[in-house]
């Protein structure tokens, strides 16, 4: 269908940040990958008056990894993500959504700032970052502040973006050595699905004890969150099957999911529940 | 034919040279160099765009159309409404040979007052380009006032529901009949009612309805269209009102078809349009056309009661059919014969009664699609026989075993197939490539299941079946093969070349076939029906061996030997057991041409004729014959989240003969993954008529990903009716999947899910309900 659109091809981050701040960028969409925002267009979802394509940014696509801290340009790709030995190493949980998500051709173009900011709650890369406790970076021409991804999202398709900023990266503390992260995604078929449930999960457990849990849910409502009374329950404490059932429970009351055509709302919360005591079973075997 | 003295094996045919080889078909390097050109990749000067305004309610009345603002844009050449097409209607029925068109299954061509389903056309346009085209789609203005409709057959059979067909909405009933059904039931030692849901299936072809037509100069329409029939060129010269040598359908290699191409899709508008402008213009589905844009597989709700003795043989059978048609009648009364007379499986059922109806709904038409009915009977009495097995406390293929219908036995109609029935033979085969079940653990459960089937090819004996092909050799020797037959992606006109050499003794690089061309090429009947290969292949038998007939006369005179001393093999002819006596194919060629010997000849294959079953008993001959075969599945059913993996999948089938086996072996894997998504994924959710799941991201095949290794075996017992003992694979390799899949994980989770697909969904609330039962 047709839709016209002036389309700006800036050739840095600078010229990018300035194409956006033209009318506070009220009239500006940003194009990444196109996997989600041309689809839109085609379907009239989206009528966007000017485009910035950001594919010659190439600050933006990167990979950065210290013995502290991963940052991921906002551009990388989610092939790029499987194509890296370090990511492997640093974000589990990241590499196992990157290998579900949809397709090669897709996973070639579809980029990790894309997917943040299409804001749905069924994106794959969020629940992973966000069991990471990655924070994200807002830039603009008039400067860049840093958000945590777990208060990004504020309501279905909401954020805290503002029109003329760009996503520009987002990083996290590397975990501990005594850590599980890992992802699971639960998709009508194997190849090219849209996530049903998704769940993200970090343990980091010292001397017996669980001294970090992350629980990151997708799908299971208006945005991608935290179930973090069922964190709460496992924190601080000596990890045990009574414990994993009922941070399992608590996961799936904390999830207030919908009806629609790839599943009901009922077997949502049934496999937030499983999936959730699954993951934890399996992480605490690992780290016996 | 002498069945006993052949080995179930799939021995190398060791007697062809050409026939039952994987040669690279004729149409692979064209197609994987991307030089072949289907139907969309056609243009011309001045070509106009179309496209298709659409109901967007199921069922309501049109009361007001307004198209002047889009006929306003500049660019937008033509817009026709019904007002253009007053007084004329589209078929939606097959005639076959006969010319006989059942009442009342006409079709309005653009929504003139009364929209029966979402997605029913309203306007034509037609526009300089396709962006302008679009842009008018958006100016077309009208209003639709909703209208109560019925969108469940069941509703739709109670007095007093809104009506979409005749005057009950019943489009077709079917009953047969044998011994005495009620008397075996009533005396059987255990009698065991089961009802299964199948569900509506899209044909999700690669490429979408395309074509383009332009006027030549004789007033002749020409339709360059994705098709399997191009005899449709009389139903739509009836339907735009002139005669029918003014349209001709030239077809292309089709992107797939699957039953979806079998009726009429964009070729009437095409032809209208042409005409209306005096120009060429070209119509391309968009995928979410597509996805409202032709019919469906029938949902089908079937009911089964099968009476057995302790020892596990049937004594007799009752079975209800009720399939949704949709809002047009299409081939619905077809596919609910195809799907009673398969009713009672490949098993021999003496006292049997089948009553099947096909109602109207305001929901998508419904239509043909690869099993045609036959394959919604397979899902229902393949589940039906492991249920009664496992009533009977009893192995499945044990149970199946006491009660296979044998070769020389009767069908339902009481037909007797002319050919081998070996569906021990496969099943057996099947089951024991499964091997020993993959070892279950904590919430991952390992099943396995069976399905036999019993599949017609070629078409409905009654429509008096007919298919032309021409064969000649070139003074190159080269040999030429034309033939109407469609190709839709299945090899169907190499097949026709890969026979036409084994006869005439050549090879297949020494072929050219012209095809699908409905003014020039003989018409050889649809690609439909499992027919292509039995039909067309046969003609094309005859037709090379009265070539090689006389050129093998000559041949006998130049080496002064008997006419049967000739040998013809690979470009090179020669006297059996005389090496020396030999000369180049095409020296012989040459002596015939300067002799005036013919070197063609056109040739019709005439399937068996019956007349119409007997309307009470449903007995006599529905189908030329029939195929045999099973599939054997393993899951793993993910007892947690119902997520149900296909490890292994094997499927037997009694082909007859090859004749491209890696062809018959491509049809297979196709079939399975047709299959496979037919049981645990394909859904089209309607809500009041309106597809809720119109594209690939709701509607969700198996992808490579979700497909395990395909292993077929193939049974030839050179027993069929085709081309040598060749009987036909299209819809039988889809058939079986479902029924096995189902029975896999009901083995694998101890409990049943009655309704296709089974999605993860359906599995955990019966593994709820059984955990509440328990
Ligand atoms: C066939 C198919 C399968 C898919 N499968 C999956 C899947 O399995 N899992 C999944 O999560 N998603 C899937 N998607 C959705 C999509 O691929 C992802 O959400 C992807 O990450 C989007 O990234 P993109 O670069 O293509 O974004 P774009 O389409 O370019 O942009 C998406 C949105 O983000 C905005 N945007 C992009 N970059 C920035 C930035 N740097 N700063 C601010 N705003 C920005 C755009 O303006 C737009 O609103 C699939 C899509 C398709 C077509």
């Amino acid at each position: 269908m047709p839709v016209e659109y002036e389309l700006d091809i800036p050739q840095s981050l600078d010229e990018a940040l300035n194409a956006l701040a033209s009318d506070n960028g009220s009239s500006v969409t940003p194009l990444a990958g196109g996997t989600n925002l041309i689809i839109d267009i085609r379907s009239r979802r989206e009528r966007p008056a000017r485009v910035v394509g950001l594919d010659y940014v190439s600050e933006l696509r990167a990979i950065d990894c210290t013995s502290e801290r991963v940052t991921i340009g906002s551009r990388t790709t989610v092939t790029d993500l499987l194509d890296s030995a370090e990511i492997a190493k640093a974000a589990p949980s990241l590499v196992d959504a990157a290998r579900v998500f949809a397709g090669h051709m897709v996973r070639n173009a579809a980029t990790v700032g894309g997917n943040i900011a299409c804001g749905s709650p069924a994106a794959d890369l969020v629940p992973p970052l966000m069991s990471l406790d990655a924070e994200v970076t807002l830039s603009s021409k008039s400067g860049s502040r840093t958000v945590a991804l777990a208060d990004y999202f504020t309501g279905y398709k909401q954020d805290v973006r503002n029109a003329d900023e760009l996503i520009t990266q987002v990083a996290w503390d590397r975990l501990p050595e005594h850590s599980v992260n890992t992802f699971r995604k639960l998709g009508r078929r194997k190849g090219d699905a849209i996530t049903v449930t998704g769940v993200a999960l970090t343990v980091v457990v010292e001397d017996g004890v669980c001294q970090r849990a992350r629980i990151a849910l997708g799908s299971v409502g208006p945005t991608v969150f935290r179930a973090r009374q069922a964190e709460a329950l496992l924190e601080g404490k000596v990890l045990s099957n009574e414990l994993f059932d009922a941070a399992a429970r608590k996961a799936a009351s904390e999830s207030s999911p919908i009806d629609d055509v790839r599943a009901s709302a009922e077997y949502r919360l049934h496999t937030i529940e499983t999936l959730t005591r699954r993951l934890l079973t399996q992480a605490w075997a690992r780290l016996a | 034919m002498s069945q006993q003295n052949i080995s179930a094996d799939a021995q190398p045919n060791v007697k062809y040279n050409q026939v039952g080889k994987s040669l690279t078909r004729t149409d692979a390097p064209g197609k994987a160099a991307g030089r072949t050109p289907y139907a969309g990749d056609y243009v011309m000067p001045g070509m106009l765009h179309m496209r298709v305004v659409r109901a967007d309610i199921a069922s309501a009345k049109l009361t007001r159309l307004d198209v002047t603002k889009a006929r306003a844009l500049p660019g937008v050449v033509c817009i026709l409404t019904a007002d253009d097409v007053a007084g004329r209607e589209a078929a939606t029925d097959i005639p076959g040979q006969t010319g006989q068109k059942r009442m009342d299954t006409d079709q309005q061509i653009l929504v003139h007052e009364r929209v029966k389903y979402y997605g029913e056309p309203i306007a034509l346009i037609a526009a300089e380009s396709r962006d302008v085209a679009n842009a008018a789609l958006e100016l077309v203005e009208f209003d639709l006032e909703p209208i109560p409709g019925v969108y469940d057959p069941e509703e739709a059979m109670k007095p007093g529901s809104p009506i979409v067909q005749g005057i009950d909405n019943i489009v077709a009933e079917h009953k047969i009949r044998k011994g005495d059904p009620e008397k075996a039931l009533a005396e059987a030692d255990l009698v065991i009612e089961n009802t299964f849901h199948t569900p509506f299936q899209e044909h999700a072809f690669l490429e979408p309805e395309v074509g383009l037509a332009w006027t030549d100069e004789n007033e002749v329409v020409n339709i360059r269209v994705s098709t399997q029939v191009i005899e449709h060129f009389r139903a739509i010269a009836d339907a735009i009102g002139v005669p029918h040598n003014k349209v001709r359908i030239r077809g292309a290699l089709v992107g797939g078809g699957f039953g979806g191409k079998e009726d009429v899709t964009v070729e009437i508008y095409l032809a209208l349009m042409a005409k209306a402008t005096g120009r060429p213009v070209r119509l391309e589905y968009t995928r979410e056309d597509s996805f409202v844009g032709h019919g469906k597989r029938h949902p089908f709700k079937l009911t089964y009661k099968t009476g057995v003795t302790r020892d596990g043989r049937i004594t007799g059978m009752d079975v209800y059919i009720l399939a949704d048609s949709g809002a047009y009648v299409f081939l619905s009364p077809y596919v609910l014969l195809y799907g009673a007379v398969a009713a009672p499986g490949p098993y021999k059922v003496e006292n049997l009664n089948v009553y099947a109806q096909a109602v109207a709904t305001n929901n998508m038409f419904t239509s043909a699609f690869r099993g045609f009915g036959g394959m919604q009977a397979c899902a229902a009495y393949e589940q039906q026989m492991d249920e009664v097995a496992k009533a009977l406390d009893m192995d499945p293929i044990e149970f199946r075993r006491r009660n296979y219908l044998k070769t020389g036995e009767a069908i339902s109609t009481g037909f007797v197939p002319p050919s081998a029935i070996w569906t021990e033979e496969c099943v057996d085969k099947a089951w024991a490539a499964l091997g020993e079940p993959t070892v279950s653990s904590d919430h991952i459960k390992i099943g396995q299941g069976i399905a036999a089937y019993q599949q017609s090819y070629g078409r409905l004996t009654f429509l008096h079946d007919t298919s032309e092909c021409w064969v000649g050799v070139e003074m190159d020797g080269t040999v030429i093969v034309r033939s109407g037959v469609t190709d839709i992606g299945a090899g169907q006109i190499s097949a026709l070349g890969q026979i036409a050499v084994e006869v005439l003794g050549v090879t297949l690089e020494n072929v050219v076939i012209y095809n699908s061309d409905s003014a020039v090429t003989p018409l050889a009947g649809t690609t439909t029906a499992t027919r292509a290969l039995y039909m067309t292949g046969n003609a094309a038998k005859m037709a090379a061996e009265a070539v090689r007939e006389r050129l093998s006369e000559r041949a006998a005179r130049e080496f002064d030997v008997q006419v049967d001393q000739i040998h013809m093999a690979f470009n090179v002819v020669s006297v059996i057991d005389n090496p020396d006596k030999s000369m180049a194919f095409v020296d012989l060629v040459k002596i015939c041409a300067s002799e005036g010997i013919h070197r063609s000849e056109l040739s019709m294959f005439r399937a068996p004729f019956s007349d119409y079953l007997n309307p009470e008993t449903g007995q006599g001959q529905a189908h030329p014959d029939y195929v045999y075969g099973a599939q054997a599945i393993e899951v793993a059913v993910d007892t947690d989240t119902g997520e149900v993996e296909v490890l292994k999948s094997i499927a037997a089938h009694d082909i007859g003969q090859c004749i491209n086996k890696a062809a018959v072996e491509g049809q297979i894997e196709g079939g399975t993954q047709n299959g496979q998504g037919y049981a645990l994924s394909e859904e089209m959710l309607y809500e009041e008529g309106k597809l809720v799941t119109p594209s690939f991201s709701e509607y969700l095949m198996p992808t490579s990903m979700d497909m395990p290794k395909v292993q077929t075996i193939l049974l030839e017992s050179r027993s069929g009716l085709g081309p040598f003992g060749s009987k036909g694979i299209g819809e039988p390799a889809l058939t079986p999947v479902a029924p096995a899949i189902a029975n896999a994980v009901a083995n694998a989770i101890g409990v049943r899910i009655f309704e296709l697909p089974i999605t993860p969904e359906r599995i955990i609330k019966a593994l709820k309900e059984k955990q509440a039962a328990n």
